[in-house]
Parts: structure tokens; C-alpha cells; sequence
């Protein structure tokens, strides 16, 4: 634990170890408190959700696949990390309500002039529910609402048998189909990277409907996709699960400055491929490829690119912080390898704390400003 | 090859985006939204030329072009609207006067690339690289059609207000045609129509309906008085209080100046209770004070009647039905309501068939003017009250208690009272023509309440004396107490111009009204007339009597003369005698006597 940046992990699975956690944070001298908690646990729901109703600080956060502390994977238990400063914390709920952009624009613009004034603030974070199906529209409203310029990171939280559950921690408790919009104190910077490369393309992704390929290049999606691996490796969709292959050969849509949108592919349903994102209909796309080395090398690069220009200079009231943001889909490629992508992202920090979870979806902005939503990718950001 | 396919591709979204939303600004949103997406803006803007009401318009001349902001992603900068943003606003200035496509780096480093949107427009995309010029050249064409569909949704916009306008007038006029336009309630037609459905339904459900008619009693001298926008405000707090009875069985309408018609629909065999709730109901709604302009009004109403198929099945019957038992109600002063019978509508057309009698006995002459002779204490004549006798061809001689007030409801109270006025005025002439005694000053004669309403009034009377040369002081007029209290602010101003021209007028009935010490301070009349009910038997009754006395003092206090109704004894008019009053009138002196006999009279007088 450092002097300024109150820091408590458990690898238990109980509440019980996370009520002392908790208790430890609130006499901590902390003004707010993050609490990331692993999918795994073994936490009743109403005991947790009361936990967090009468907690005496404010809190957020959420419940994620893994956690991770430094180098270190948590698959169980919790991770508290109390600020030195009140963060404002801005509840989006009931999203799944939202079936227009006009709604959404109005849900927005309500709740963010309820709140505070926003002008003043450029850097959020952004925890939401990882498994509600309108969280692009709510990105792509939420932009055109809040301002140009501003800097954004986040993840989706959730579980990782996709079953929605609430999984966004607040003082009013356990929520689900929702946005937490976290207003940070000081300048965010953010690096993404993912390390994949393109395999196979391009291709006209000729029919879509929100998340779902139709057809490829006028071809049943899936067919497409299982002929052109077959024929270029030694992977058979009849010998395997879909998703065992597929997580092989993500998906990439190329915008015009040749920068690749990773897409995961999660099922084929009918001659259809489901994607963990949206896919513009008519995009380029393409069949992606990599490897360990791949992966990991592309993240330490963002690693040292974030770390070695520091934008803001750590001080006596502002420990620098750094949060990461890892797709759960890259755990389950690397494997046991995945420690190593901890350890270089590590190895490079600049600051005492360092910590993250493994989500279902990443949040950044694009090179242009834009927010997006990402796929099998890294985002690693510094405050 | 791959950047060939790319921009196909780019060219074949950006064109599957056009047209998606027939709404002008749904539509540049949505292909917005896919040119920021695919084309990695940092922010996008669009410009659409429009008319002098500042509405989207296709442009007709170059040298009138009249960009206006009409959105942008995101909609803000730095918490500033992009309207306002001056590098943003020069670039829009360059662009519109170059016509062409243009671009330049921006002071953070980044570009703005401004294209024209054909006949219609303006579209900049601020990008962090530059974009390059293959890319541009590949997006004119679909700009071109981008203008193309602004024009499909400028006429689609205009057809949409237009059908909306139109549809809205159609609603404007099916609502006048069935609403008051005052109170928003039903207008009398519709209600009839309403009427007409519910008898049918009445038939064929076997129930029973009702019509209740209702009229503000003394709404017309509110009006009068403190004018019609008073009077308005009032009808329409009434409607809205009426229109809290309104229910799926209950229907209420406006039937024309303070007259309200409810319509009851549905009604089981309890009906004469039900309707007698809502009469109950009525009244307590009448109950709450009008307050119009800080002023507060108490006004109740006059309730009629009648059930239907019970009664009548047909919607005009009902109507009037309705509305004679309302009129019966009025008459009778009752609170409750009066179902319709029909000896109702035989007395009104005995009502209607005496009123013709009236008209014909004024044609023929069959009215007369009596004169009953007015005494001083000395038993001088001083002058007289002009009294209408009229001899009905079948009836003999009418009492005026019986045809004035039938008069009254007519308008023939006014032709009635003109003949009075001319007739007396001829008589004034024939009697200037004899040597009068000096104590004869005047003959009076009675002004009902719809001659005084009269706005010219004071000119007929004018004209008459005119017309018979007589002089305007031998005439004076005869108002009741209770009609100059009723009508108190037109009467001030009639007496007192009426005394300007020399024409004296007395209060009639006096006692009787009610009338406060402050109003007749104000009132300029000359003589109080003591009512006959308190000169009857004076003598023996100290009420009475304290009742003269004090009428007496009054008119002292006033200036005004007392002159004694109705006196019939000497017992009565030693007593009146003694109390201070000093002018009579009455059969102890004289009864009413024809206009020869009268001659006759004075004639004995003087030569006397």
C-alpha cells in the first residue's frame, strides 16, 4: 500500500474476506473507492448489493471475467483501490429502455446536465454492463452529446458464460443494462493496441444486421469464413468448436487510414457469424492471424509509448495511476502465455499502481477523437 | 487494388446511407454518422442553404446563398455549439463563396475539407490526416445524389407541413362546427345531433334520458353593468364548472348567451332522482362565488326539464320543453328545477294568444290613458299619474297586474310604453291649452325596465314633447324603486339628463326596494313615493307608520318631495298629514279617472 493510493487485493472468493477489504477502505482515509470483483465468486447477490448500499464512501466498479494486480492474474476474489479524491460517478441506467438515438440523446443530455458541468472535465472512465446489446449506440449518442476532445477508457463488465447478470457496483447497489461514468481528476492518456495482422481479404462484409454477418462478398457468411480457413490452414470446423477455431481468426474492419477494428467472432447461427461489436454494413474486412509473440510484442510497444511520456507529473496529492483494460478473448487465446503479456506491460510502468480487469469489450478513443468499441485488444491508460 | 476496393466500398456505403429517413435532418444524420465512421472524421458539419423564413430551400441563384447551421457530430466543441466557433464559421464563409471543393489546416494541426452538396448545401469534415484527393474526387458523386435526396426531403418536409396545416384546419373547423367558440363546449347544433342519437339509443336500450335546460337569472345587468368581457369570463367559469359534470353519460353544451343545456344519457327507472342530484349538483357549483377581475359576483340560475321518451321523442320538443319549464322555474323562483308538464305550454299559449290580443287592442285603440289627480295638503290638484286602461273585447275591463307583466316578457311592453309617452304628450297638450290652476305642475307617466335599457330613451322622449309642443316640465316619469335598483348606474345618468331638460322624475313603490342611502344620495329624482302597503290603514299601525316617517325624513335630507300612494281614508290621511307628508294621491281624494273626465275636473276648478 502506497502513502496516497489506498490498495487491498484478496484472491478469496468470499464476501466475508471482502467485507474486511471493504471496512479496511472505508477507515483507509480514502474519498471513493474502485471495487473490481472476479466473476467467480461466490458472492450472494442481495448480500453484496446491500454491501454496497451502505457503504460510507461513495464506490464503483464492477464484476469482471478476471481481475489483474501488477503481473498478477486474479481469476477469484477482489481488488479496492481507495482515491485520495472523490470521484464523481454518473449512473446511466435502465439503458435496454433506449430504442432510439433520440431517446438515448435525451436520457444523456438529462441525466448529464443533472449531474455536473462537464465542460470542465475531459477524462472518464467507463465501466458498463459488457453484455447489453445497445452499449455502441450508447457510445456513438454519448459522443455526439458530451464534446469533441474529450479522453475515454473502459471495459465491459460481466460474466464470462455471457449470461447478463448485474454486474456495475454502486451505492445504490447491483446493476445491469447500464453505464458508469467515472469523471477523473487529472489528464487521461491511453494507448491501444491488439498485435493482430491480416490473414485473408479483403472482403465486402455485403449484408449485416447490427452485430450479425449475413454474407461475405454475397456469400453466406460462414461459408466464406470456414472455406477460406480450411483452405489456407489446417483447422476443420468439423473437428472443432466454432469458437475454438474462431478465436484464431478474429475479424478486422479497415478504415481508411489502413488501421484495423478487431472483431471477435462468438457463434455461426444459421450461415450467420455473431460478432462482439458492429460490423458497417459494405465495410472492408478482413480474416486476421497472430501469435503470442505477436500479441504480446504489439503491447509492450504501446506500453513503452505510454510510459515513457508521462503527461502529467505525479505530485504529493495525485499518486499516477494506471489502469488497463484487457480483452478476456486474448486470455483465452494465450493461455497460460497470457502472464507474459502482464509482465511487459509491467516491467514498463511508471507508476505504484497498476491494475485492471480482463473485460467483454474495450472503450478508447480512435486517433481521430471518436469513441469506439473494441474487440481483442489492450488498452492500457495512465491519470 | 485493395484501395480500389476500398473506395468502391466506402462509395457503395456512403450511397446505401442517402435516403434511409424521409425527415431532411434524419436523413443528412444518418449519412453523417457513416462518413464520421468510415472516413475517421474528427468531427463532421453540414450547411443547408434556406429561405427568408430561414427553412431548407433548394438554391435558385449563386448570389443568394443563406447557409445556416444545421448540425454537426459531435454537437459541441469544447462546450461551445459549433455555430460559434470562428475558425469553423470562416472556413463555411470560404467554401459558400468559392462553390468548389476547398480545404486548410487548422490551427490545432488538423484539417477541415469543405464540399458542396448540390443546390442545396455545404458539408466540412475536420479529419487529423489529410484526405487524400482520389478519396475526394470518389465522394462528388455521392454528394450529387446526397442533393438529390435534400431536395426529395424538402418537398417531402413541405408536404408533411402542409398535410399537417390541412389537417388541422379540418380539426380547427370540425371543432367550431360542433364547439362554442367562448366556452369550448358543445354548440347548440351539435348537441342537437347528440340529442337525436341519444332518443334513438333510448328507444332501442329501453332507458330513459333527460334534458335539463339552464339560465343565469339576472346575468343580463351583470353584463350591462360591467361589460362583456365580465360577462364572459363569468359564462366561461361556469362552463368549466359544468364541464366537471361531463361523464360517458353526461353531455353539456352551450346553447347561446347564459342559457347551458345538459344532456343525460342512459338513465335507469331512478331517473327523476338522478336528475334531481345533478339540479342539486348544479346549484352547488352556482354556489361559489364568480370572482372576475377582483371583483366577486353571486349569481344562481333558473333550471328546466324533461324526460325522454317519457315526454317527447323528438330532439326539437325536448329542446323547447326544456326551456319552458326552465321559463316556469324563473317565474316561480325556484332553486330546484321544474319538469316540463304540459299545461306549461298551454299557459304559454294563452300567454301567446293574450299578447295578440294586446297588439290588436293597441291597433284599435281599446287602451286608454286614466289620470288619477295628485293632491297638496290643501286640496289642490297638483298634478297626475298617467294609468293605462285597456278594455278587452271579450274580458271587459283588464287589470294591469295581469297585462303588464305579460307585456314585460314581450317586446310589446315598448310599444305599449310609446303610446303611453305620445298619448300623455297630446293630453299635456289639450290640458296647456286651459287655464290650468297655479298649483297644477305635472302629469307623470310609468317607464318599465326595457324602455330605460332603451339606449335612445331620452330621444324618444324628446321627440314627443317636441312633436306635441308641450312644455318638458309638465311632463315627468315614474321609475320603480326595485327597476332603478336593478339598472342603478343607467338610471343615475337617464334621470339626471332627463332633469337637465326640465323633466322631473318620481320613485315609485318606494320602500320596497331595498334601495341604499348611498345610491340615492346619487340619485337626482325629485319625489318619493310612500307605497300604498305602508299607507294602508297608517293610522292603526305603528309599522307603518315608522316606515312614513322615516321615508319622510329621508326625502327632507334629500330635498325630494313625499307624496302619499294609495290613500283612501281620512283616517289614513290625517295620520300622513301629520307625519309631514304633504302630497297625496289616492281614492279618498280621486280615483282614476278618463282623460274628459279629468278635462272636467280642472275645468270645475278653476271656474270653481
Amino acid at each position: 500500500m502506497n502513502k496516497d493510493l489506498f490498495t487491498w487485493y484478496t484472491q478469496s472468493d468470499t464476501l466475508a474476506d471482502l467485507i474486511i477489504g471493504l471496512r479496511l477502505a472505508e477507515s483507509s482515509g480514502a474519498k471513493s473507492l474502485l471495487l473490481l470483483t472476479c466473476n467467480q465468486n461466490i458472492y450472494p447477490e442481495e448480500e453484496l448489493s446491500s454491501l454496497l448500499t451502505h457503504c460510507s464512501l461513495p464506490i464503483f466498479g464492477g464484476i469482471y471475467p478476471m481481475i489483474t494486480y501488477q503481473e498478477t492474474l486474479l481469476k477469484h476474489g477482489a481488488l479496492i483501490i481507495g482515491f485520495n479524491q472523490a470521484y464523481n460517478v454518473t449512473l446511466f441506467a435502465n439503458l435496454d429502455l433506449c430504442k432510439t438515438e433520440e431517446h438515448f440523446e435525451s436520457v444523456i443530455n438529462s441525466q448529464l446536465s443533472a449531474t455536473q458541468d462537464f465542460a470542465q472535465n475531459d477524462s472518464f472512465l467507463m465501466f458498463y454492463d459488457g453484455l447489453m446489446t445497445n452499449i455502441e449506440d450508447f457510445i456513438d449518442s454519448f459522443f455526439e452529446c458530451l464534446d469533441h476532445g474529450i479522453s475515454i477508457v473502459g471495459g465491459g463488465a460481466g460474466y464470462i458464460d455471457f449470461i447478463q447478470r448485474p454486474c456495475l457496483f454502486t451505492n445504490q447497489g447491483l446493476t445491469s443494462n447500464a453505464v458508469l461514468l467515472v469523471t477523473l481528476p487529472s489528464k487521461l492518456t491511453a494507448q491501444v493496441a491488439h498485435g493482430w495482422k491480416t490473414f485473408q481479404g479483403p472482403f465486402l462484409a455485403s449484408e449485416v444486421e447490427e452485430q450479425t454477418i449475413l454474407s461475405i462478398n454475397y456469400q453466406p457468411a460462414f461459408e466464406l469464413y470456414s472455406q477460406t480457413i480450411e483452405n489456407e490452414s489446417q483447422y476443420r470446423f468439423a473437428e472443432e468448436s466454432f469458437f475454438d477455431i474462431a478465436k484464431h481468426f478474429p475479424l478486422g474492419i479497415e478504415d481508411i487510414n489502413n488501421n484495423l477494428t478487431v472483431r471477435e467472432l462468438l457463434v455461426t447461427e444459421n450461415g450467420a457469424l455473431q460478432c462482439a461489436g458492429k460490423v458497417p454494413i459494405n465495410s472492408m474486412v478482413y480474416l486476421l492471424e497472430s501469435n503470442v509473440n505477436n500479441l504480446i510484442e504489439a503491447i509492450e510497444t504501446a506500453a513503452i509509448e505510454l510510459y515513457s511520456t508521462p503527461i502529467s507529473t505525479p505530485t504529493e496529492e495525485n499518486e499516477q495511476i494506471s489502469m488497463v483494460f484487457d480483452c478476456i478473448g486474448r486470455m483465452l487465446y494465450m493461455g497460460d502465455d497470457f502472464g507474459k503479456e502482464l509482465e511487459a506491460i509491467n516491467k514498463h510502468r511508471n507508476s505504484p499502481a497498476l491494475f485492471g480487469v480482463l473485460s467483454i469489450g474495450e472503450i478508447a478513443n480512435s486517433q481521430s477523437g471518436a469513441i469506439q468499441l473494441l474487440n481483442k485488444s489492450t488498452v492500457i491508460s495512465t491519470w | 487494388m485493395n484501395k480500389a476496393l476500398f473506395i468502391i466500398s466506402l462509395q457503395h456505403e456512403l450511397a446505401m446511407s442517402i435516403g434511409n429517413k424521409l425527415d431532411l435532418k434524419a436523413m443528412l444524420k444518418v449519412f453523417l454518422k457513416v462518413c464520421f465512421s468510415r472516413l475517421n472524421l474528427t468531427s463532421g458539419h453540414i450547411f443547408i442553404n434556406c429561405d427568408d423564413n430561414n427553412l431548407p430551400s433548394k438554391l435558385t441563384s449563386l448570389e443568394q446563398t443563406n447557409y445556416l447551421h444545421l448540425l454537426s457530430i459531435p454537437q459541441k466543441n469544447q462546450g461551445q455549439a459549433w455555430s460559434e466557433n470562428n475558425e469553423l464559421s470562416s472556413f463555411v464563409e470560404s467554401l459558400s463563396n468559392a462553390q468548389q471543393n476547398i480545404s486548410q489546416q487548422c490551427e490545432n494541426g488538423r484539417y477541415f475539407f469543405g464540399f458542396i452538396i448540390p443546390d442545396h448545401g455545404l458539408l466540412i469534415f475536420e479529419t487529423y490526416y489529410v484526405l487524400e484527393l482520389e478519396v475526394q474526387k470518389a465522394l462528388i458523386p455521392i454528394f450529387q445524389k446526397l442533393g438529390t435526396s435534400c431536395y426529395t426531403s424538402i418537398i417531402h418536409d413541405s408536404l408533411v407541413k402542409e398535410v399537417l396545416s390541412r389537417q388541422l384546419v379540418e380539426e380547427k373547423v370540425a371543432f367550431q362546427a360542433q364547439h362554442d367558440g367562448l366556452t369550448g363546449l358543445f354548440n347548440r347544433q351539435y348537441m342537437n345531433s347528440l340529442l337525436a342519437e341519444a332518443i334513438e339509443e333510448a328507444h332501442t336500450n329501453n332507458k330513459f334520458g333527460s334534458i335539463v335546460f339552464i339560465d343565469l337569472n339576472r346575468f343580463k345587468p351583470v353584463n350591462d353593468a360591467m361589460g362583456h368581457s365580465v360577462g364572459d369570463q363569468i359564462l366561461l367559469i361556469l362552463a368549466n364548472r359544468l364541464q366537471s359534470l361531463k361523464s360517458e353519460h353526461i353531455d353539456v353544451a352551450r346553447f347561446g348567451g347564459d342559457e347551458f343545456v345538459l344532456l343525460i344519457k342512459d338513465l335507469e327507472h331512478d331517473y327523476q332522482q338522478t336528475v334531481n342530484n345533478i339540479i342539486n349538483q348544479i346549484n352547488v357549483l352556482l354556489d361559489i362565488p364568480f370572482v372576475v377581475k377582483n371583483n366577486s359576483y353571486k349569481l344562481n340560475c333558473s333550471i328546466g326539464y324533461v324526460f325522454f321518451p317519457l315526454q317527447s321523442s323528438t330532439v326539437n320538443n325536448l329542446i323547447k320543453f326544456a326551456d319552458i319549464a326552465m321559463y316556469e322555474a324563473k317565474r316561480a323562483k325556484s332553486r330546484f328545477g321544474k319538469q316540463y308538464t304540459p299545461s306549461m305550454s298551454d299557459k304559454i299559449k294563452r300567454r301567446l294568444a293574450y299578447v295578440d290580443d294586446m297588439k290588436q287592442g293597441l291597433e284599435n285603440g281599446d287602451f286608454k290613458l286614466f289620470y288619477q289627480p295628485q293632491y297638496n295638503h290643501s286640496g289642490n290638484i297638483i298634478g297626475a299619474e298617467a294609468l293605462l286602461r285597456w278594455h278587452h273585447p271579450v274580458h271587459g275591463v283588464e287589470s294591469p297586474a295581469v297585462y303588464i307583466p305579460i307585456a314585460e316578457e314581450s317586446d310589446l311592453i315598448l310599444n305599449i310604453g310609446q303610446w303611453v309617452l305620445e298619448q300623455a304628450c297630446r293630453d299635456i297638450y289639450t290640458l296647456e291649452q286651459l287655464s290650468l290652476p297655479a298649483t297644477f305642475k305635472k302629469v307623470a307617466i310609468n317607464v318599465s325596465a326595457k324602455q330605460l335599457i332603451q339606449h335612445d330613451f331620452q330621444d324618444k322622449v324628446m321627440q314627443a314633447i317636441k312633436l306635441n309642443n308641450i312644455a318638458a316640465e309638465h311632463l315627468a316619469v315614474e321609475l320603480t324603486e326595485n327597476l332603478l335598483v336593478e339598472n342603478i348606474e343607467d338610471s343615475i345618468k337617464l334621470i339626471a339628463s332627463l332633469k337637465a331638460n326640465a323633466i322631473d322624475c318620481s320613485i315609485d313603490d318606494f320602500g320596497t326596494g331595498y334601495s341604499s342611502l348611498t345610491y340615492l344620495k346619487r340619485i337626482p329624482a325629485s319625489v318619493l313615493k310612500i307605497d300604498r302597503s305602508f299607507v294602508a290603514n297608517i293610522e292603526q299601525s305603528n309599522e307603518s307608520a315608522a316606515i312614513a316617517s322615516m321615508i319622510i325624513s329621508l326625502g327632507k335630507t334629500l330635498h325630494m318631495s313625499v307624496l302619499a300612494e294609495g290613500v283612501e281614508t281620512s283616517a289614513e290621511f290625517n295620520c300622513l298629514k301629520m307625519l309631514g307628508c304633504y302630497q297625496y294621491q289616492g281614492y279618498y281624494f280621486q280615483k282614476p279617472i278618463p282623460f274628459d273626465e279629468f278635462v272636467q275636473l280642472l275645468s270645475n276648478l278653476n271656474s270653481g
